[in-house]
């Protein structure tokens, strides 16, 4: 038997951390019973594959605040779900190669002062403090967050895992949604793979895939998957503490707890998911080039492997939380891009919010789904696509 | 044979090498050097494999760390050191913690409070982990070269005998294919190309427009970046033998058949006198044939046939068939090995200086995964390989795999290579034939020996994975928590993300898995095999030009 009862309140498509950390919240409020299903194995997506950064310095109040809210979730996860997370506050560096990208950075800075938080603009000397041997000439400066930091994800995975479950949430591996029932205009349940499920709501947090799974149910969303690679080295003792991210092309790299230099790059990789999660020669290529200009001695560490998964991006850079104005009982959590993983905490608990028909602190301007239905999009779009 | 007369310095004392000879056989003339502790705990690790695969001969070469002392061939004056022990690999301090937590650290579930201590652990931590201190800037501009670039019609990865046979039979009919060959220092081929010393990192799928189809991407001893383009890539890239689970099985003086191999030559005695010979079949008798003096008995898990009982009876060494090899005892090395006959019988105790692991060999198939060539459970030896035909064509067109990576016997290599020669020869765009899906679902032998060796005491101590150093009952742990499945195991615990890649932990994890899940092991999964295939500098592929496609697929 796949599932333990023939209905449920809610079902959560993909057990990624959004899809995780939403069942949760949902459980706790009482909103039960709650089945999560997942074609793949836990951990298989996104929220396995990721380089487990976690800044508060954004472009826009509203990604700020989410970041923040969700630093100080990660903050006290340990004590909370029992898992050591590895959540390390030693900072985000952003560099600039020249004066026009230093002044976009200072703005980001005001916009995460104003916020209340200490960021910091750091002329190349302040950098060259920060980064032990980099090439000189590299940035003109840049602007830092101290309490950024970088995180173990797996366990993070685990621990909401644990939790949801204990809570009497239902996971189900294995099992794809293939799209929704949909009767008297509104959701009935979800058909997966293992049979139909009724269920008056269901939350689309199928990460790289979600666009893929909206347009399964007959919806029309913007979501568009493209590829990322990301590498390992070879461990070293500590020699970066935080999180260095370049403006210019994306480049960010951190050093894990374990000593590994883990970073990748943005190339223009054609979008879908049909090629699978591979790697390619292009990005090895590209980023050996990019490391060893920028800190020369690492041309003598080894890769160690070479990985990739899927960025769920949308027009504007924002994520996608609310019920489709098209299909009531159609909940999104997805759009997260490159950056689900800093974000769930926060977000999650607005897309819980929203299945138990909460009222949100959001702007509907910057998350809800109904903005790409409007004509133009009125505000301002969150572009630190970096990193 | 000459005498050493290359200096160079070991951990500030002055040594002499011979010519051309590794760094790892100048230090073993009588026995098997110490060169590093496992990362977490801290237990002596010595070199295991001998092939440049595992973790047990990392140190430092003039400036840059994670240098394989079996893959580096020693230059003038070079400086060594050893890294992550204190002060030194025999006498480490922090050997301590494997001596105070018998049962491992629990980083997962600890460390966590009270909670402002947690910047101070992750300190702690971060300082004990990592193999070696970063490299010098020195040592980075040392190892740049500019990029070598080929295109061949057929490029060869492997110049052993399967290798070797394909290109001479491609060589008679005309095609000159070029060689990668991984050893330092191996004869050429006539009539090929041959570049040895050169390791073939990365195959991506075909590109199913271009001409060529292949791009291979490769480096060349120290790190010098290779890309290759090719119309047909044979691989033949043989096996390595695999490790196995028993009490101080990381031990140093634990070593594969491969280690002992390449470290015995007609000139040159084993790093070992009095050693334990695991296995009953080919290899085994391999190492019998150039070790056997040096052997002192031989255990198998399973029945041991004839061959080896004739060579062994010829030594007048003794044979344990149907044996447990419950561990070994020796603190910092390997002095005895404590056996078990299998069903229940009695337990006998042998002195010994080293266990060789000759019981089973795994096929190198990583660069099969990685283009994409549709694989299949083996059985025997308990591993994915390609599904091939037999004249080497795999699912993959253009993509050939000849020798013991295919499956191949060494007997009929010579009409192998003629099959395949004449498959790449006849219709190198060939479409990709179908294979039927069958499942090769015999037992695989060791899986009713761990059956049985799960069952004795303190087995949750041995190692699991020695580059990451995750116990056996870590493993278990997780699978009582309810996770399934290679692919979360192998996130829940790290097994299997260290140096090896997963190489020596996974061939028996699969096995453990399928015990402790109670399903076959190929219904465990398998890990993806990532690229690069051995770690590659970063200088090497900085070198290399970049793909001029804007879009990367
Ligand atoms: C290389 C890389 C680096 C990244 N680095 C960072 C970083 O540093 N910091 C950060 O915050 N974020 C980072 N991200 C992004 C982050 O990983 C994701 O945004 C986040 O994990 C998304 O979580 P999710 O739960 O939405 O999706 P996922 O974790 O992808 O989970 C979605 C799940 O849905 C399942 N699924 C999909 N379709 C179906 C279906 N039809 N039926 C059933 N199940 C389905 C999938 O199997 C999958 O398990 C990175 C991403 C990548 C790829
Ligand atoms: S002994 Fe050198 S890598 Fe294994």
């Amino acid at each position: 038997m796949t599932f333990s009862r023939d209905s449920y309140r809610t079902v959560v498509v993909g057990a990624g951390i959004v899809g995780l950390f939403t069942a949760y919240h949902l459980a706790r409020a009482g909103g039960g019973p709650v089945l999560v299903v997942d074609r793949g194995f836990l951990s298989g997506g996104g929220s396995g594959r990721n380089g487990g950064g976690v800044r508060q310095q954004w472009e826009t109040r509203g990604t700020v605040r989410l970041a923040r809210e969700s630093v100080e979730a990660y903050r006290r996860f340990g004590i909370e779900f029992g898992f050591n997370i590895w959540f390390r506050q030693t900072g985000y560096l952003f560099l600039a190669e020249n004066e026009s990208e230093l002044a976009r950075l200072r703005n980001v800075h005001a916009v995460v002062a104003s916020e209340g938080l200490a960021s910091h603009v750091l002329d190349a000397a302040g950098v060259a403090r920060l980064v032990e041997g980099i090439a000189p000439g590299a940035t003109v400066g840049g602007t830092y967050l101290r309490t950024d930091g970088t995180l173990y994800p797996f366990p993070v995975v685990w621990g909401v895992y644990e939790a949801a479950r204990s809570l009497g949430v239902e996971v189900a591996l294995g099992v794809e949604a293939l799209g929704v029932e949909v009767r008297d205009g509104r959701v009935a349940g979800l058909i997966t793979s293992k049979g139909p499920v009724a269920t008056p709501t269901v939350v689309n947090a199928a990460g790289g895939w979600s666009g893929d799974f909206s347009r399964r149910s007959g919806l029309d969303v913007p979501n568009v998957a493209t590829r990322h690679e990301i590498l390992a080295s070879e461990a070293m003792k500590p020699f970066l503490d935080p999180m260095v991210v370049r403006a210019s092309d994306g480049l960010y790299f951190s050093q894990s707890m374990r000593g590994e230099v883990i970073g990748g790059l943005s190339l223009p990789h054609r979008p879908g998911t049909s090629r699978g999660p591979t790697s390619s020669p292009a990005f090895l290529i590209a980023m050996a080039r990019a490391l060893v200009g920028l800190l020369p001695r690492l041309g003598a560490v080894g890769v160690l492997r070479a990985w990739s998964g899927y960025y769920d991006d949308t027009p504007d850079g924002f994520p996608v939380v609310g019920e489709d104005p098209r299909l009531p009982g159609f909940v999104h959590g997805n759009g997260f891009g490159g950056h689900g993983f800093m974000l769930a905490p926060a977000t999650s608990r607005r897309i819980a919010g929203a299945v138990l028909g909460q009222p949100t602190d959001l702007d509907p301007a910057q998350f809800s789904p109904s903005r790409f239905l409007a004509p133009a999009s009125p505000s301002t779009p969150e572009r630190l696509q970096l990193g | 044979m000459a005498e050493p007369d290359r200096p160079f310095s070991f951990r500030g004392r002055s040594m002499a090498a011979r010519d051309g000879e590794t760094l790892l056989a100048a230090l073993s003339r009588d026995r098997l050097p110490l060169l590093r502790r496992s990362l977490q705990y801290h237990r002596p690790q010595g070199p295991f494999c001998g092939i440049g695969h595992c973790a047990g001969c990392l140190v430092r070469v003039n400036g840059r760390p994670n240098v394989r002392a079996c893959r580096h061939e020693l230059g003038p004056g070079d400086v060594i050191s050893t890294e992550n022990a204190w002060p030194s690999p025999d006498w480490d301090l922090l050997g301590a913690i494997g001596i105070l937590a018998p049962r491992g650290v629990d980083s997962l579930h600890g460390l966590r409070r009270p909670a402002f201590a947690t910047p101070l652990y992750q300190r702690l931590v971060r300082r004990l982990a990592g193999t070696g201190e970063p490299p010098t800037e020195e040592a980075a501009r040392a190892i740049a070269a500019p990029a070598l670039e080929r295109a061949a019609e057929v490029v060869i990865v492997g110049g052993g005998d399967a290798g070797r046979a394909v290109a001479t039979a491609l060589a008679a009919r005309g095609v000159r294919p070029l060689v990668l060959e991984r050893t330092l220092r191996s004869t050429p081929i006539v009539g090929a190309d041959f570049v040895p010393a050169t390791t073939a990192v990365f195959l991506p799928p075909p590109s199913e427009a271009g001409d060529p189809r292949f791009t291979l991407l490769a480096f060349r001893e120290p790190g010098q970046g290779m890309r290759v383009t090719a119309r047909s890539v044979v691989l033949a890239t043989g096996g390595y033998d695999s490790s196995l689970l028993f009490r101080g099985n990381d031990r140093p003086g634990v070593l594969s058949a491969d280690a002992a191999l390449s470290l015995t030559s007609d000139s040159r005695r084993p790093p070992f006198r009095r050693a334990v010979l695991v296995g009953g079949g080919a290899r085994a008798a391999e190492v019998l044939e150039r070790c056997g003096n040096d052997v002192e008995a031989v255990v198998a898990p399973g029945e041991i046939r004839p061959a080896v009982v004739g060579a062994a009876n010829e030594l007048a060494i003794p044979l344990y068939p149907r044996s447990l090899l419950l561990g070994v005892r020796g603190r910092r090395r390997v002095r005895s090995v404590q056996l078990k006959s299998r069903g229940g019988g009695a337990s006998t105790t042998i002195g010994c200086d080293a266990v060789i692991l000759a019981h089973r060999r795994v096929p190198h198939a990583q660069l099969f995964f990685q283009a994409g060539a549709s694989m299949e459970w083996r059985s025997d030896p308990g591993a994915y390989a390609p599904k091939v035909r037999p004249d080497g064509v795999t699912s993959v067109p253009g993509l050939y795999a000849a020798g013991s990576v295919a499956g191949l016997a060494a007997r009929d290599l010579a009409g192998h290579a003629q099959g395949i020669a004449d498959a790449i020869g006849g219709n190198g765009s060939s479409n990709a034939p179908t294979f039927a899906p069958l499942l090769d679902e015999r037992p695989n032998e060791l899986l009713g020996y761990y059956r049985e060796l799960l069952r004795t005491r303190g087995h949750g101590r041995w190692t699991a994975c020695a580059c990451v150093d995750v116990l056996v009952s870590e493993v278990e742990k997780a699978v009582r928590s309810g996770y399934r499945g290679i692919e979360v195991i192998k996130r829940y615990t790290s097994l299997g993300t260290g140096i090896c890649q997963g190489r020596y932990c996974l061939p028996d994890a699969l096995l453990v898995l399928s015990l402790l899940e109670d399903r076959p092991p190929f219904e465990v999964g398998y890990i993806t095999q990532r690229p690069p295939v051995v770690p590659t500098p970063l200088a090497a592929l900085a070198s290399l030009p970049s793909p001029s496609a804007e879009v990367v697929p």
